[in-house]
């Protein structure tokens, strides 16, 4: 068996290692080297880009379904509204913000608001309308914090409120636009223009033919008329 | 019973600063009964100051105290939502009132009477030194064996928490019980040996002799003597690193670990309430007593507030160690307090003995 032995130390290496014990006592008591931040009374400095509630602009949104599509949990269903706008199950969503990504015309924005409630399932299913206003939110905190890893970890304390709905800027919008490719397989069903979410295809009758015009500044590239045209008559081409 | 009031009012305690609502209150006819009974010399000392009054401030304000300050050395925030205004001052109260509501359990194979009983009974041996403890003029008796006496008493405490141990009929509190049935006999002899040293000193054992020999405070005339009476303290209020025989991580608090509701609030402030007594006792014998700066407008009360300030000022300081220190086994506590103690509590009497004889004090 072996036996473990307590380091033998000398009369003034104890009683120094006793002070320094002491003095790390002391001085954590004065001022603790704590990094808890107190949330309710501080919050932590969130990025902009923060993946919390997500809000929605219905004047923005152009019902291309890309959110509904894309959403990784299923939590996105779009509903008919003025057009078809996007609902999200809270129950389901796993907060990826791929919807707000995917969208085209930023109708879909983060904000920092990371602490919400629902009573109960049901209330979760938050529709369109529902999200365009900010929640009302009770702000106790008075401190924002932030870690620095520099070295050790530090808490910066700030006496200032963080504003937590940031200003997004909307996404730039592809270098691409719709175009008709090839005019002459046009059948002039005009399915082109009643899908176009922007309102962007008109027809113009010209004897036995249509003429689609493209407005280039409501194109948003959704390229929704280039996968209902039956014919391939619209594409995508550059700016 | 007019002569009983006048008896009363000959010796009652003289503090300017309230001396004209006293007079008023004196006027009036049963209020005056009660203000002359409280303000009485006797009464004052052992229901105001040193004694019951100031027993609860301590432990209001120790209890939180250790809590806030073990917290914030483990990065935590302690007791703080209770009253947060003031820090949380108010948790113990809570707590206490917790306690009081909460279902005290007597468990089947518990011994019943001794098990309900020795918790009040507890009380005993932590007030009755109060009577014994002097605070200047405030004082309920004055006998010239007031220091071994007070020793003698505070020295039952454990064997009441032996006995509780025993009434628990829980292995953890047997373990517990006979833990701090060792470490008694380990830090009690130490101790007396300290308190014996400073009688020697002052060659008495009257607290007044005492506090009026001590121009120079006793820690500095005997510093073993204190170092030991301290390493006591620690060991009898078993604190960390002395915390054998309540050791909430090995035994669940030992002999308490039966006790729920109001009768644990009861054994758990007991050691708190040991530490306030010894810390008087230190106060008396080695940091000169009631001695201080004058407050004229304070009178009779200025002796007293002087014992406790000194006495709770040690306390809140030695309330550090739990956070610094960790837990001694308890053979290692037995050999420390049967070795090296006992050597340094029988060195510090022979400098006594060797300040008494060369003529050092006078």
């Amino acid at each position: 068996m072996k036996k473990i032995k307590a380091e033998k130390l000398g009369l003034t290496e104890s009683v120094k290692r006793h002070l320094e014990a002491i003095g790390v006592v002391v001085g954590e008591v004065i001022v603790p080297s704590t990094i808890t931040i107190h949330y309710p009374r501080e919050r932590r400095k969130l990025p902009d880009n923060f993946r919390g509630l997500i809000l929605f602009d219905s004047k923005a949104c152009i019902s291309c379904f890309r959110c509904a599509h894309i959403c990784p949990a299923n939590a996105i269903v779009m509903e008919h509204r003025i057009a078809y706008f996007p609902s999200i199950d809270y129950a389901k969503c796993i907060f990826c913000h791929f919807c707000v990504d995917s969208c085209p015309t930023g109708a879909l924005r983060p904000t920092k608001i990371h602490d919400f409630v629902y009573k109960d399932m049901d209330e979760m299913v938050v529709h369109s309308e529902e999200m365009v206003e900010t929640p009302e939110i009770v702000r106790e905190d008075s401190f924002t914090v932030e870690y620095v890893f520099d070295g050790d970890v530090q808490l910066v304390k700030k006496k200032e409120k963080e504003e937590l709905v940031p200003e997004v800027k909307p996404p730039e919008r592809p270098p691409k636009v719709a175009a008709a490719l090839n005019p002459e397989n046009c059948i002039s069903c005009r399915l082109c223009v009643a899908a176009c979410p922007t309102f962007a295809i008109s027809a113009k009758e010209e004897k036995t033919k249509i003429i689609l015009e493209i407005n280039v500044d409501r194109c948003t590239a959704c390229s929704i008329c280039n996968k209902i045209c039956p014919t391939s008559t619209l594409g995508l081409v550059d700016r | 019973m007019p002569g009983m009031l006048e008896i009363m009012v000959q010796n009652m305690v003289n503090i300017p600063l309230i001396q004209p609502l006293v007079d008023v209150l004196l006027k009036i006819p049963v209020i005056n009964y009660i203000v002359a009974l409280i303000l009485w010399r006797p009464i004052f000392a052992v229901l105001i100051i040193p004694g019951l009054g100031a027993i609860m401030l301590v432990l209001m304000i120790i209890v939180w105290w250790e809590r806030k300050l073990t917290a914030r050395v483990q990065w935590r925030v302690g007791p703080l939502e209770v009253s947060r205004p003031i820090g949380g001052v108010m948790q113990v109260m809570a707590d206490g009132m917790r306690y009081f509501f909460q279902e005290v359990i007597v468990h089947r194979n518990a011994h019943a009477i001794y098990f309900i009983q020795l918790p009040i009974l507890a009380f005993l041996p932590v007030l009755l030194p109060i009577l014994l403890i002097p605070a200047g003029p405030v004082y309920a008796i004055r006998s010239d064996y007031a220091i071994p006496a007070i020793v003698a008493l505070i020295a039952l405490i454990p064997v009441v928490i032996i006995a509780m141990g025993w009434a628990s009929n829980n292995r953890f509190a047997y373990i517990g019980a006979i833990r701090e049935a060792f470490m008694y006999f380990a830090y009690e002899i130490p101790l007396i040996f300290a308190v014996l040293a400073m009688m020697v000193l002052y060659g008495s054992g009257d607290p007044f002799v005492i506090v009026e020999k001590q121009t120079v405070p006793g820690i500095l005339l005997n510093p073993v003597a204190a170092l030991t009476f301290i390493i006591a303290t620690v060991m009898a209020t078993s604190r960390l690193p002395f915390e054998i025989p309540e050791a909430d991580q090995e035994i669940a608090f030992g002999p308490f670990v039966e006790y729920s509701g109001i009768l644990f609030g009861l054994v758990m402030t007991l050691a708190y309430e040991k530490l306030y007594l010894m810390s008087l006792l230190l106060t008396i014998l080695f940091l000169g007593g009631w001695n201080g700066i004058a407050i004229p407008i304070l009178g009779d009360f200025m002796p007293p507030f002087w014992l406790f300030l000194k006495a709770f000022v040690f306390m809140l300081i030695i309330s550090l160690l739990r956070s610094i220190y960790a837990r001694y086994r308890l053979d290692q506590a037995l050999r420390i307090g049967w070795s090296s103690i006992l050597a340094i509590s029988i060195i510090s009497i022979a400098i006594s003995y060797a300040l008494v004889l060369t003529g050092w004090l006078p």
